[in-house]
């Protein structure tokens, strides 16, 4: 069964819908009525979306000029969330909590006047208006393979569904579908496997650096009336629980007297035992932190990896009959730990090329490298090159007691300092922070809404479950036990026993897994989590 | 011409956009005013209805027609109809006007019937050869009353609780599930409406089917636009009305009392248990010391009846449980108590009856009620009714009973409340308006979430269905005497418009939510050797001691590693489960664990670890090993069995 559409966004992220709003603006203005479709995994958009999300209008200002004078509930309180309150802490332990001074963080890590938004909420909001232009969103449609003609991409493969644990057909099965596009264009988001392939299959690598990455776990909580914390507030956090560590946390108020409280953990780390989780738990259990969050009940949790290899770590972006946007090409800016407005951005470029392409009509690489043009002139692809080392000093200088202060010198590396996969940091090393293993993070997962059909072949397997075995002996523990935010791995009686439903799609465990055992691959459309809020 | 002869037929799927009853967030609910925030739900096909879509497509892979997708709601219930033109529907028809809002069953059944009309005369050019067909329950009402009463309304037959078809020479038959037993039925005329239960694996809509959908118009019609008269719909037209939303968690959290003899922690279960019991009969029964106020009349008028079901000559014990309940009002009301009995031959029973608490026996006989059929049954019930104005009229929740009283009370224009688990009697005032003596009727709404508190009103009759086993019988008292009330209805105009082609009784499968017991093993059991030796006599020895029917559950993890069928999983993505008692051995008690089993009336946990979370939701603790543990306590049970 082959569905043909002329230009198909894969993964409703903000590149992807920024995109294909660009685009079909373009198009309705030259009259044209060339279909442009996006399909997403999720069963309703926005629900795979998880973001900080302190957000730079600008590209958004750009994208939809008036949308500030839209009358709709989003907009009103994207208006009204604006920061007012810009903290950043050190944590010297877990009851010191020191105030940096805003004037002496550098300009990108200011906050003032950004927006605080719900990532889910705007891009159903971004969706609404794609499908205001003509644009059609599919939720619930996972793509398992990129369809080529020889290096032409012709678009993708939706997994076939209704298959038993043994792989057997049931009555409701489904076979494969395949969409074909004159363009396709992957906005899949960190660690897109659709994107990995074609970067592999086309050989697109270019910056010559591994790409990197965080995990972020995130809880939103419910204050009490009148808390503390308030409003249009955003509190940074670096230090405790993670001093050897890149990463931070963040405390974000958001609407109704919730707050959104994460932990973003560089996966470079080398303790087999370590928990994100079980961190965010430390985190929140800080005394400073604490007493911000006092009486909070947290309602909803969700886990996300970021790519942050940064300017070294970018593939070429386009190939014949595709494109490449946001945080699958890894456009995420580190230093600002911002990736929105960049996936944004290089979206709409995209749906510029796109536009361009189709009244050329013409899809090969060298129509579609005004894209790639279009970035390099971009504040894109500036602020990546200015912060092009920032990560690696990170990662080189150990902690941020040298790699923070080193990091603001980083421009003035000449070269490239390069990185490595993050599963290579593993280390037979052991933080014992949580002794007794992790108590509560199967109540998270449940706060994720997430669902998957148990009778389905696992998407999750392990490649040679004798590596498992061998895994304990090199690093002293099984650490997907440990770094999995959804709990998906546990080790009985001598072997990997899994609970693929519930995973939280971040894929931590294909970078993290340090015999790189672990196969995930996309489960049936319109499984995972069900954020709302996040 | 006889529909089967011909090449095609037409198909109505009624659906349904329900609350995801999965997802309530907590802050949905505001007690205080007692209403729902339905804006903070998301909302989703209603399941039996998705089994309903795929009943229709392979009804069609058969036989081609037309398959019109029909729903009542508000004008986002687009959403529902999309999704069943991505699944099978060709043409979808959204009912939707702010008149139609507040409606209960029979004010949902009318213009849903009357949409079916124009359906059949716009769309199917007048061809009257087609099937309804629809999920039997919706998660939210749960009534299962609006199929059987969108039938009655077009005065066409339904077929309950369908499992499966086959096309033969001879046209359709469908196969049903009965009370005891498996039915094979084939529509006699046309149009028919088919309510169906889980019966295959949801099916899911492809890309290009979606794509589709997506492109196609939908048909809106207001109320107006079906010619619904404005008297029969919405909050207007209802004959019940809601009273008051409540929880029905208990206020005071739980306490685990650790206890390590054997047998006083069988004792300890068992006096929990009947103490359990007992509070939920004298809530059933809340309404005993009811008395009329000095100087007022009673709102409704006349007897208490009860609805007397028999199947081949034998009462089913639930037409005690509503005598005894019926005694108590009658008593209350100072009126007497009826039991009208339909079948052939059946007079035997009334001494029965009689001794049970009737103080009228109505014996309905006719050769066309030998066998339950819900159009002769309802025409029968309806004729006496209307002869004798009752004021109650209680049916018990059985597969019969759920059929019988939505068209019953259709057909009498009486309010009805479905699945009632206590009934009393209140007086308020509303409106300006006093009410005295009317019967409040409890059930449990939105799979539990709630308790609802419904009273009838516009109408002489207050009927409602009562789950089996919740009201007690009293204790049958031969000496008693009773008048014996013989009827035969006219029901020579009657056409039953179904033909019984065969049945077979079968075992009746326990079901998880049927059992009075359960004992769960978790993934601490290790093997299948340890669970079946362990957990199986635990539930036997357990379900013997407290008299109450028994089943073996498992958490996911101990499903996963094969201790026991999926069929058993208890928690999140497995079933909800609400015994009297519910033994966890070797479960940690993960959330998703606990969501499907924290609501039974008494838990007890088995763990070797004392800090796992299973304890904070027990009533009883038992820090041990399964080895040690569990044989001790089956031994006490069972040593408490003899004594």
């Amino acid at each position: 069964m082959v569905n043909q559409v002329d230009v198909l966004f894969v993964g409703a992220g903000p590149a992807s819908l920024a995109g294909a709003i660009r685009a079909k603006q373009l198009l309705n203005a030259a009259g044209r009525t060339e279909s442009v479709v996006v399909i997403e995994k999720s069963e309703k958009v926005g629900e795979h979306i998880l973001s900080g999300l302190v957000f730079e209008p600008e590209a958004l200002d750009e994208l939809i000029p008036e949308w500030r004078t839209r009358q709709d509930p989003f907009v009103t309180r994207a208006l009204a969330s604006a920061v007012e309150k810009d903290e950043t802490l050190f944590l010297a332990n877990r009851s010191l909590a020191l105030r940096l001074p805003e004037f002496v963080m550098p300009g990108y890590m200011r906050n003032r006047r950004k927006l605080i938004l719900s990532g889910s909420e705007m891009v159903c909001w971004l969706a609404a208006e794609a499908e205001a232009l003509g644009v059609k969103v599919y939720p619930g449609f996972a793509a398992t393979e990129v369809l080529y003609d020889g290096n032409r991409v012709k678009g993708v493969r939706l997994g076939e569904r209704g298959l038993d644990r043994q792989g057997h057909r049931q009555v409701n099965y489904v076979p494969a579908e395949d969409i074909e596009a004159s363009v396709t264009v992957f906005g899949e988001g960190s660690l897109g496997q659709l994107t990995e392939g074609l970067i592999r299959h086309n050989g697109l690598a270019r910056g010559g650096n591994a790409q990197i990455y965080s995990v972020g776990v995130k809880e939103i909580m419910k204050l009490p009336e009148g808390n503390e914390f308030g409003s249009n507030h955003v509190v940074h956090t670096f230090g405790y629980p993670l001093p050897r560590l890149f990463g931070g946390g963040t405390l974000y108020s958001m609407d109704k007297n919730t707050v959104a409280v994460a932990l973003v953990i560089g996966l470079d780390w080398k303790w087999a035992d370590l928990n994100p989780y079980e961190e965010l738990q430390r985190f929140k259990a800080h005394k400073h932190i604490h007493r911000l969050l006092e009486g909070g009940e947290t309602i909803a949790y969700g886990a996300k990896t970021l790519p942050e290899g940064g300017y070294f770590s970018l593939p070429q972006p386009y190939t014949d009959g595709a494109l490449i946007v946001g945080d699958a090409a890894g456009f995420t800016d580190v230093r600002k730990l911002k990736g929105w407005h960049n996936a944004m951005r290089s979206g709409m470029l995209a749906g510029q090329a796109v536009a361009n392409a189709a009244m050329a009509g013409h899809f090969g690489a060298a129509s579609l490298k005004v894209y790639d043009d279009l970035l390099q002139a971009s504040p894109v692809i500036a602020d990546l090159r200015k912060g092009r080392n920032y990560r690696q000093v990170f990662s080189k200088g150990g902690s941020v007691y040298v790699g923070a202060p080193l990091s603001l010198l980083q421009g003035l590396v000449p070269g490239k300092i390069g990185t490595q996969p993050d599963y290579r940091a593993m280390k037979r090393a052991r933080l014992d922070h949580h002794p007794n293993g992790s108590s509560d993070r199967l109540s998270g997962v449940a706060l994720s809404g997430t669902m998957h059909r148990e009778e389905e072949p696992s998407h999750i397997t392990i490649s040679d479950p004798s590596r498992c075995v061998a895994c304990g002996d090199v690093y002293g523990d099984r650490a997907c036990i440990h770094f999995c935010p959804g709990e998906v791995y546990e080790f009985v009686d001598g072997e990997m026993v899994l609970s693929p439903s519930n995973c939280l799609h971040c894929q931590t465990c294909r970078a993290k897994c340090p015999e790189q055992a672990i196969r995930w691959l996309v489960p049936e459309g319109g499984e995972g989590p069900k954020y709302k809020t996040m | 011409m006889r529909w089967d002869e011909r090449s095609g037929v037409n198909y109505i799927v009624l659906v349904k956009q329900v609350p995801n009853i999965k997802n309530i967030p907590p802050d949905a609910w505001d007690w205080e005013k007692g209403i729902l925030k339905r804006n903070l739900l998301e909302t989703v096909c209603n399941e039996l209805d998705k089994q309903a879509l795929a009943f229709a497509a392979a009804l069609r892979s058969e036989r081609d027609g037309m398959i019109v997708a029909l729903t009542m709601g508000p004008p986002f219930a687009t959403d529902v109809l999309a999704y069943a033109l991505a699944i099978c529907a060709d043409r979808a028809v959204l009912l939707t006007d702010r008149k139609l809002g507040g409606a209960d069953t029979p004010a949902t059944a009318y213009p849903l019937a009357q949409a079916i009309r124009r359906i059949e005369t716009e769309i199917f050019g007048g061809d009257r050869d087609y099937l309804v067909i629809t999920g039997m329950q919706s998660v939210d009402g749960d009534t299962a009353q609006v199929p059987p009463q969108v039938a009655e309304e077009l005065g066409i037959p339904h077929i309950a609780y369908a499992t499966s078809f086959e096309f033969t020479d001879d046209g359709l038959q469908v196969a049903r599930i009965t009370r005891s037993g498996r039915e094979v039925v084939a529509p006699t005329r046309y149009p028919a409406l088919i309510t169906v239960t889980k019966w295959t694996e949801n099916p899911f809509a492809t890309f290009a089917r979606t794509r589709w959908a997506s492109e196609q118009q939908m048909t809106v019609w207001s109320a107006e636009d079906v010619g619904a008269d404005p008297t029969r719909i919405g909050l207007k037209g209802s004959r019940t009305g809601v009273h008051r939303i409540f929880s029905p968690k208990d206020a005071a959290t739980k306490t685990c009392d650790f206890e390590s003899d054997m047998s006083v922690l069988a004792r300890k279960i068992k006096d929990l248990h009947d103490a359990r019991v007992a509070s939920l009969e004298a809530a059933a029964a809340d309404g005993e010391e009811y008395r009329i106020p000095e100087g007022r009349m009673p709102s409704f008028s006349g007897e208490v009846w009860v609805f007397a079901e028999q199947e081949d000559g034998e009462l089913h014990s639930a037409a005690f449980e509503l005598l005894g309940r019926a005694s108590a009002l009658a008593k209350s009301l100072r009126s007497q108590v009826g039991a009208v009995v339909l079948g052939v031959d059946v007079a035997p029973m009334a001494a029965d009856l009689i001794a049970h608490g009737a103080d009228k026996v109505y014996v309905i006989e006719h050769e066309a009620l030998a066998h339950f059929s819900p159009i002769p049954f309802t025409v029968a019930m309806a004729e006496v009714i209307t002869m004798h104005q009752p004021q109650i009229l209680m049916f018990a929740a059985t597969p019969m009973g759920r059929e019988l009283a939505p068209r019953v009370a259709y057909r009498t224009d009486s309010g009805l409340t479905a699945d009632c688990t206590a009934l009393d009697l209140i007086d308020l005032k509303r409106a300006g308006k006093e009410y005295t003596a009317v019967l409040r009727q409890t059930r449990p709404a939105l799979g539990g979430n709630i308790m609802a508190s419904i009273l009838t009103q516009h109408s002489k009759v207050q009927m409602s269905t009562i789950r089996p086993g919740v009201l007690k019988a009293l204790t049958p008292d031969e000496s008693r005497v009773g008048e014996v009330v013989r009827h035969t209805p006219d029901l020579s105009q009657c056409d039953p418009g179904v033909r019984v082609l065969s049945y077979e009784p079968i075992q009746h499968t326990a079901e998880l939510s049927e059992a009075g017991v359960i004992a769960a093993g978790g993934v601490g059991c290790r093997t299948r050797e340890n669970y079946d030796a362990y957990i199986r006599p635990l539930a036997r020895a357990l379900g013997e001691y407290l008299g109450e029917p028994s089943m073996v559950g498992g958490s996911r993890a101990a499903v996963e590693r094969g201790f026991i069928d999926r069929g058993h999983q208890i928690g999140q993505t497995g079933q909800t489960v609400k015994p009297r008692v519910y033994v966890a051995v070797a479960i940690s008690g993960t959330v998703q664990h606990l969501t499907g089993m924290q609501n039974s009336d008494v838990i007890v946990a088995i763990n070797k670890d004392a800090k796992a979370p299973i304890f904070n939701v027990a009533d009883f603790g038992v820090v041990g090993n399964l080895e040690e543990a569990v044989p001790q306590l089956v031994e006490a049970l069972e040593a408490g069995r003899s004594n």
